[in-house]
């Protein structure tokens, strides 16, 4: 039984090893990047990197509410709207606004507004609390439109200053792709704390039982509005360096599909799984260049395909649908398990060697 | 008997789901230290009472006070801090989680870091981590689940888990536990278990409040009993006294004795 005690903190190194050992890997990417020209793969892979890293932020607090805590949330986008758009009006309107305070405006603006409407939403369960996420996705939606005198409407906000922070200006995406992942990781490392500790016990007990989670002395009501406020921050965060990152902001940026996006990077990577998050940021994250780049590989493909946004949701239902069917628990999960099954099968390859070796004794 | 020792005092509580009463102005205490058991047959509203008591439910009129303070109205987690935690008639173990994590979710209530001192990992929070880790595995071992710390407590067999359900309640230090069926599912030896278990736990000054089928185990550990039937309280007394009383008797066998 002291073997369990050791056991478990083992467990817990392992994964900030592996968190130290893909920051390494994920701070070097630009560096054999600059070994592919762009004009090999027709991919940008730094600039495609930071809308990951973009994306990763909001992912990865959305793992927290819909993988670990079990509450649905169809409208991240307006958080990722929230962030984008205060750090835009702030550094636009106000001549020489500091651009890292307009980040952290976004984020805390972001995170005070998912707790205004977490306090009433999250006593919806299930369908109730998909539908209403929804229709909170789209009020925000008409209202980036709508304000026209805040938001700029339809055009949105144009000529967002680059981040600079410590005097230091992160004008090119290689400047920003290190900012941006550096935050994911701190994020991440954030995460998996949290995951490990009381708290994320406390969220995984809601998740799978909230009558007996309540009875176990856990608040759900209290940590599931404390998790979605944090869940928003985060994608407020995203939204943010988005906003610096692609200069301008309009609606478009956060419609319904960015919502699901988002849900089915979670899906796709591993629900309850924050590495698995990752995998499905970069997968759906890439999958958009590499579909543009095809007609380049492999010359004589339909044109229709170019055009991503004209079937981007049915990809995406379609990536949903064939996930919970098949692997609901993510990439990630189905990894491991192929691993797990070529080990079991390495190993009885391994046993059957070892019984012919016996036999020809 | 002096209102010191009272623990928990439940007035005239009644619960209704719509035109059907669960529950009628039933009243009854639990002494500090004793095991009291409440059976009656199907449906009697047993189950129903433990969910008013832990805040699950809110009675439709009476009260119920914890330690002389009235709990109506208070979040169960609420009620769960103040002492009084419960275990489940079909078994509501967290999935995905060991046995110890199980146990360590019983702890919550006698800790306190939230989001952000476990997000930065700071010191205190580590070392109450820590507290709760060993705490667990001591419960673990006390229930006779030590070996089984690392197992997912969904796939130990029933027994186990039964027992796992009570280690985890444990693990909130309760003054009084409230246990719905633990014998429900247990062959004759683990029940056995359990009886000597319980007994263990009152002598080191926990109150137990058992809703249970089995009459053997009941007759055994019970210093009082008392019967509901359609929400009413039919007969109460020490255990000889109840099994020879002719109203439950009716009520079990639905005939007149
Ligand atoms: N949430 C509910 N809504 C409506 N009726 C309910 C609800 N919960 C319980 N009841 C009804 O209240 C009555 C008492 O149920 P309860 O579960 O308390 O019985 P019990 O004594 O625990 O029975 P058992 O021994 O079968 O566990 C039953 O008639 C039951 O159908
Ligand atoms: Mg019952």
């Amino acid at each position: 039984m002291d073997k369990q005690l050791a056991r478990l903190p083992d467990a817990e190194s392992r994964n900030y090893r592996t968190l130290a050992i893909s920051t390494a890997f994920i701070l070097l990417i630009p560096v054999w990047a600059r070994f592919i020209p762009g004009d090999v793969l027709h991919i940008d892979i730094v600039n495609v990197m930071v809308l990951a890293g973009i994306y990763a932020c909001v992912v990865v607090g959305l793992n927290l509410l819909v993988g670990y805590a079990g509450q649905i949330s169809l409208g991240h986008a307006a958080f990722f709207g929230i962030g984008a758009y205060t750090t835009a009006i702030l550094c636009t309107r106000i001549h020489g606004f500091p651009t890292w305070l307009g980040v952290l405006a976004g984020t805390a603006l972001s995170g005070a507004i998912g707790w205004l409407v977490g306090k009433p939403v999250l006593r919806l369960k299930g369908h109730y609390l998909a539908m209403a996420t929804l229709g909170l996705g789209e009020i925000a939606f008409i209202l980036f439109q709508q304000l026209k005198w805040l938001t700029g409407g339809t055009v949105g906000i144009l000529n967002i200053p680059p981040l600079s922070m410590f005097g230091l200006k992160f004008d090119t995406d290689l400047k920003l792709y290190f900012v941006v992942w550096i935050i994911v990781m701190a994020l991440m490392l954030l995460s998996i704390n949290l995951i490990r500790s009381r708290v994320g016990r406390g969220l995984r007990a809601l998740h799978s039982s909230e009558v007996a989670a309540d009875a176990m002395g856990v608040n759900t009501s209290t940590y599931k509005v404390q998790v979605f406020v944090l869940s928003a921050a985060f994608a407020g965060l995203g939204g943010a360096l988005f906003a610096h990152f692609q200069k301008y902001v309009n609606p478009e940026s956060f419609v319904l599909a960015i919502s699901i996006m988002f849900i089915t990077m979670v899906v796709v990577g591993g629900m309850g799984n924050i590495w698995g998050g990752l995998i499905g940021v970069l997968l759906l994250t890439f999958l958009p260049p590499v579909i543009q780049a095809l007609p380049q590989w492999l010359p004589g493909l339909p044109s229709g395909l170019q055009n991503f946004s004209n079937y981007e949701l049915v990809l995406y239902g379609l990536l949903l649908i064939l996930f919970m069917m098949f692997l609901p628990k993510g990439v990630a999960d189905g990894l491991g398990r192929a691993a797990d099954f070529t080990e079991v099968r390495a190993r009885r390859l391994g046993d059957r060697r070892k019984a012919k070796r016996l036999e020809g004794r | 008997m002096m209102v010191a020792d009272t623990l928990l005092q439940i007035r005239e509580v009644t619960k209704r789901f719509g035109g059907l009463a669960a529950l009628k102005d039933v009243s009854f205490d639990v002494t500090v230290g004793e095991i009291k058991a409440m059976i009656g047959p199907n449906g009697a509203g047993k189950t129903t009472m433990f969910d008013v008591l832990t805040g699950i439910l809110h009675p439709t009129a009476g009260d119920v006070m914890l330690k002389g303070e009235s709990i109506v109205g208070l979040r169960p987690d609420q009620i769960t801090a103040m002492g009084m935690i419960r275990t489940f008639q079909t078994i509501q173990l967290f999935e995905g989680m060991t046995a110890l994590e199980n146990v360590m979710v019983g702890c919550h209530c006698r800790t306190a870091c939230g989001f952000a001192s476990s997000g930065l990992r700071q010191p205190a929070a580590r070392r109450e981590e820590k507290d709760i880790r060993e705490k667990s595995m001591d419960v673990l071992k006390d229930v006779g689940l030590a070996t089984r710390a690392g197992e997912i407590g969904t796939n130990l067999p029933y027994g186990q888990q039964r027992m796992l359900e009570l280690a985890r309640a444990l693990a909130s230090e309760p003054d009084i536990i409230l246990l719905d069926e633990p014998a429900a599912g247990l062959n004759q030896y683990e029940t056995g278990e359990l009886a000597g278990l319980l007994v263990r736990f009152r002598e080191r000054g926990l109150t137990i409040l058992i809703v249970e089928h089995d009459m053997g185990l009941v007759m055994q550990i019970s210093d009082e009993i008392v019967v509901l039937d359609y929400g009413e309280i039919i007969a109460r007394g020490a255990p000889q006294d109840v099994q020879n009383d002719p109203r439950v008797i009716e009520a079990y066998l639905g005939i007149e004795a």
